[in-house]
């Protein structure tokens, strides 16, 4: 049966079931995740996951339900239970859901993608990480060379009671080294070009080919078995330079989260926790310097979390979260923003099986000017951190703390020595308010984060961060070893 | 839309592994079904149900080329093409050396239990116990939380012979009462509804949060802590996914490298993993199809064991615990049913035997800080209270720890007699015990 016949089935039964409301997604994810280690495949997983969900509104509670199993006559009952699950929900009492008015859309859309990664031969594919695990282990005193490929594929066909009718392909590829050195009861790592299977963007086998694979892995082994010989990063107030793959986890965790309304408004309090933020402090809250901007934007090029639409059928949108330091807005939903301010389109799910939630799509620091070689340059004394290793933050997204996987002493505007283990702490806006510089256009990449956890049940979303290397003034550093 | 059964989940690896062509075959398939109400600011506004079935198929051809493929259908035409696909991708692998082939035919434990009134639990079921949680709660208190049933099915057979179905039910309440200034946290994981007390917890988490408002600052620094059991059990899962599987161990990213066989922490301490215990959740046997075993991996302080996967038994010519992961794995072997032994001394009695110090209800966002040191950090939250000549006196505001685990267990100096099993949503779940530890290292604070 096809995705068009199913939706329509499910959308008639839940409106014949009393549903107000009514939007039904039918998703297909395709996955493909390779993984070399040292001089064999280590793991390839190929999935292929299809199903129907059906979110339904009775009498102001939400209802949804979902299934894989696509038997004949299955959409009637998904929407039917949505509407059971829905009705249920009264028992607790409170405020009925109101949604924000959205112009339904009809319309189809597609990652722009070049070489179609699925196409790529699985040889093809093998033989370039075994080149590049190769090219780790030529420096002595590695232990082990790893190397990733992974490719995701996402069509999603929403209709809505409202007539929304729309058709989407989202393709994502990533790639990336990892160099492990071990010794004497240590055990140290250094990754290209992101740590945690590498970098992640929308397109196709191009981001592979741009990752430069094989050309980066000497360097990136020496480095990892440089830093098992590295002195531990002494504790210490000082100024740090964060690399833009390090900066963009500070932003998703320290700007992203914390203005994302459901939690705002104590929705997500039971799990991921709440915000610092309220309400009432758009166009108020101090959050960081006047070097700090901060965009929400799912329409850039590249970005994990570019769309046309949301899970709710809203148009993607660029919108301001931060601007010259001040909160500016939120990421927002047609339920949260039913007072009138409008969806910012940020509502996703992780697949056919999940409610969607606000989640981040794309958010960004705005660049400022300049290169890191300028910006280190700049510097008389302090740290390069580079690439994350360990984030943690509290629940209200005050408290902090960080582990990167290297760490560059800066003397005289140059750099030094190398440090291992290095991590930095600190809480939100002082650390915000201590940003003095962010580097320029030409060092501004969109970096893929495709963990993000979030939700019960738990829900991993796909997003983006622009970020360019940025310095920020009397961190602490040196916690933990 | 209730439960397949064995004998038809069966079928379905049957007709997977029957194309025939391949050297080996095997097929997984895995049912969960069920349902979950969330509340926050005391009214329902999430609830949700979902069934899923995936099977996965390994093919292997020439003797040692590997290939798999995953289907989220039921469909036999869908299984077959999926069967196809893996045999395609493996003609496309290099040859593994190293392939140990499949295990055979065996005998598997009882393990994990299915109640059928908790896989058949309604909406209704669920939002009815929220409402009465919220309806007790006191003035001036909101809650947030989850209230979740579910079933898991499972087959697995392979062309060796292997024939192998279980069943389990699994149900969990979590509550966070939000008292102004102060919040508190209880959770219940079980296999069956009826065996959570959802009214006691909804009276826990309250008097908690009534308990920690108007919280107290407390500078950083190293203090006695007694761990109530769900944030010892934080502990138990890190330590679980920081080295016991053998994959981990041979490659030198396992915290017990030189460690083995060797004390690393306090004789009160025993870890053991055991699907079998009545109290866990899961089936008899690993996502290879090989018997789970018990093994005790901390034994009275002492660094007792790995765990095994098919590969790496075959590898150091050893009996396959059941630990396997689905193979090819990357990460070879985990253990995935932990639990800390109870101690003797009542979980009240830890705090009366407190002269200064912390008591921590739960940990919050906790992640790796240094793998062989076993160095953890994280956030306290949802009741942490500041306990002088045994009593609890107030809370404070929220702290990061950042701590050696094998170090906060070498100074475990008593050990709960009660159990509790915490599961983090998505990370899976261990049955641990109150802990009360002479040194505990809280590295910053927070604003609340």
């Amino acid at each position: 049966m096809e995705p068009e016949e199913l939706t329509e089935l499910a959308l008639a039964a839940a409106v014949e079931a009393g549903a107000g409301y009514t939007d039904v997604r039918w998703v297909r994810q395709e996955t493909e995740g390779l993984t070399v280690t040292d001089d064999r495949v280590d793991d390839l997983e190929a999935e292929d996951s299809s199903g129907l969900g059906v979110r339904v509104l009775v009498d102001g509670r939400w209802g949804f339900a979902a299934s894989a199993v696509l038997d004949p006559g299955r959409a009637g009952e998904l929407a039917r239970r949505a509407v059971e699950v829905a009705r249920a929900s009264a028992a607790a009492g409170g405020e009925p859901v109101r949604l924000a008015p959205a112009e339904p859309a009809v319309a189809g859309w597609a990652t722009p993608v070049g070489r179609d990664p699925f196409a790529v031969p699985l040889a093809e594919r093998v033989e370039l990480l075994l080149a590049a695990c190769d090219a780790q282990r030529s420096v002595a005193g590695l232990a082990h060379a790893k190397a990733t490929v992974d490719l995701w594929r996402r069509r999603t066909v929403l209709w809505s009671s409202e007539g929304a009718r729309l058709d989407q392909t989202v393709t994502q590829t990533g790639a990336g080294i990892e160099a492990v050195a071990v010794g004497d009861g240590d055990l140290q790592q250094r990754s290209w070009p992101n740590s945690f299977r590498g970098q992640y963007q929308a397109g196709g086998w191009e981001v592979v080919e741009a990752a430069e694979l094989v050309a980066n892995a000497p360097r990136v082994a020496a480095e990892a078995v440089q830093l098992l010989a590295a002195p531990q990063l002494p504790e210490r107030v000082t100024t740090v330079i964060l690399d833009g793959q390090q900066l963009s986890l500070q932003v998703h965790e320290s700007v992203g989260h914390p203005l994302e309304l459901d939690r705002i408004l104590g929705m997500e309090a039971a799990y991921a926790g709440t915000s610092f933020v309220t309400p009432g402090d758009r166009g108020r809250l101090r959050y960081g310097s006047p070097a700090m901007s901060v965009t929400a934007d799912a329409t850039t090029p590249g970005g994990l979390g570019t769309f046309g639409f949301d899970d709710e059928g809203v148009p993607a949108q660029r919108s301001p979260l931060v601007v010259d330091g001040v909160v500016a807005g939120f990421l927002t939903s047609r339920e949260t923003s039913a007072d009138g301010t409008g969806s910012s389109g940020a509502m996703r799910a992780d697949g056919w099986g999940s409610m969607p939630l606000i989640r981040m799509t794309n958010v960004h620091l705005e660049p400022g000017q300049g290169t890191l070689d300028e910006l280190v340059a700049d510097t008389r004394d302090g740290l390069l951190l580079s690439l994350n290793r360990s984030w943690s933050i509290d629940d209200r997204r005050v408290n902090f703390q960080f582990g990167v996987e290297a760490a560059w002493e800066i003397k005289g505007g140059r750099l030094g020595r190398l440090y291992r283990n290095a991590s930095y702490d600190g809480r939100t806006t002082e650390f915000w308010g201590s940003l003095d510089a962010v580097c320029g256009p030409e060092a501004w990449v969109v970096w893929g984060v495709p963990n993000c956890g979030k939700g019960q049940p738990f829900q991993n979303a796909r997003v983006g961060h622009g970020a360019a290397p940025a310095r920020f003034r009397n961190v602490h550093v040196g916690v933990g070893r | 839309m209730t439960a397949m059964g064995s004998e038809r989940l069966l079928e379905i690896a049957e007709e997977a592994i029957g194309a025939g062509g391949a050297d080996d075959a095997e097929a997984l398939v895995y049912r969960q079904a069920g349902g979950l109400t969330r509340f926050a600011s005391s009214r329902i506004h999430q609830s949700a149900w979902r069934e899923d079935l995936w099977v996965r198929v390994r093919v292997v051809v020439d003797g040692n080329r590997v290939g798999t493929a995953t289907v989220h259908s039921a469909d036999p035409e869908m299984v077959r093409a999926t069967a196809r696909r893996a045999a395609e991708v493996a003609r496309a692998m290099p040859p593994d050396p190293g392939y140990p082939g499949m295990p055979g035919p065996a005998t598997y434990p009882a393990a994990g239990r299915h109640d059928q009134a908790t896989a058949a639990a309604d909406p209704a079921t669920r939002a009815g116990l929220v409402a009465g949680v919220i309806g007790r709660l006191p003035a001036g208190v909101a809650a947030a939380g989850a209230c979740e049933t579910r079933e898991l099915e499972i087959a697995l057979a392979n062309t060796r012979g292997v024939r192998a179905a279980g069943a389990t039910t699994a149900a969990s309440f979590s509550i966070l009462a939000d008292a102004g200034s102060g919040t508190g946290w209880a959770e219940g994981t079980e296999p069956a509804l009826a065996d959570l007390d959802v009214a006691a917890l909804g009276e826990r988490a309250a008097r908690k949060a009534v308990d920690s408002r108007d919280p107290r600052e407390l500078p950083p620094g190293s203090y006695p802590v007694v761990l109530e059991p769900n944030a010892a059990s934080v502990l138990v899962q890190w330590l679980g996914w920081l080295g016991f599987g053998a994959k981990a161990y041979d490659e030198g990213r396992s915290f017990l490298v030189g460690r083995l066989g060797r004390r690393v922490c306090s004789p009160l301490v025993t870890i053991v993993d055991d699907a079998t215990a009545a109290d866990t959740i899961g089936v008899g046997f690993d996502f290879e199809g090989v018997p789970k075993r018990r093994v005790t991996l901390i034994d009275r302080g002492v660094a007792a064991s790995l765990v095994y996967d098919f590969r790496a038994a075959t590898g150091h010519g050893v009996e396959p615990t059941g630990h396997g992961l689905p193979a090819p794995s990357a990460e070879g072997a985990l253990p995935m049913h932990l639990a800390m032994l109870p101690g003797q001394t009542p979980q009240a009695d830890l705090v009366a035997g407190l002269e200064r110090g912390l008591l921590v209800t739960r940990f919050h966002y906790t992640n790796l800080v240094n793998l062989m040191g076993t160095t953890i950090t994280g956030m306290t939250r949802d009741g942490t209270f500041w306990v002088e000549d045994g009593r609890v006196v107030g809370a404070v505001r929220n702290l990061r720890f950042t701590q050696s685990i094998l170090d906060a267990l070498a100074s475990v100096r008593a050990v709960g007699a009660e159990t509790e099993m915490a599961a983090e949503d998505g990370y899976g779940a261990a049955r641990a015990p109150a802990l009360a530890i002479d040194r505990f290292a809280f590295s910053s604070a927070t604003t609340f």
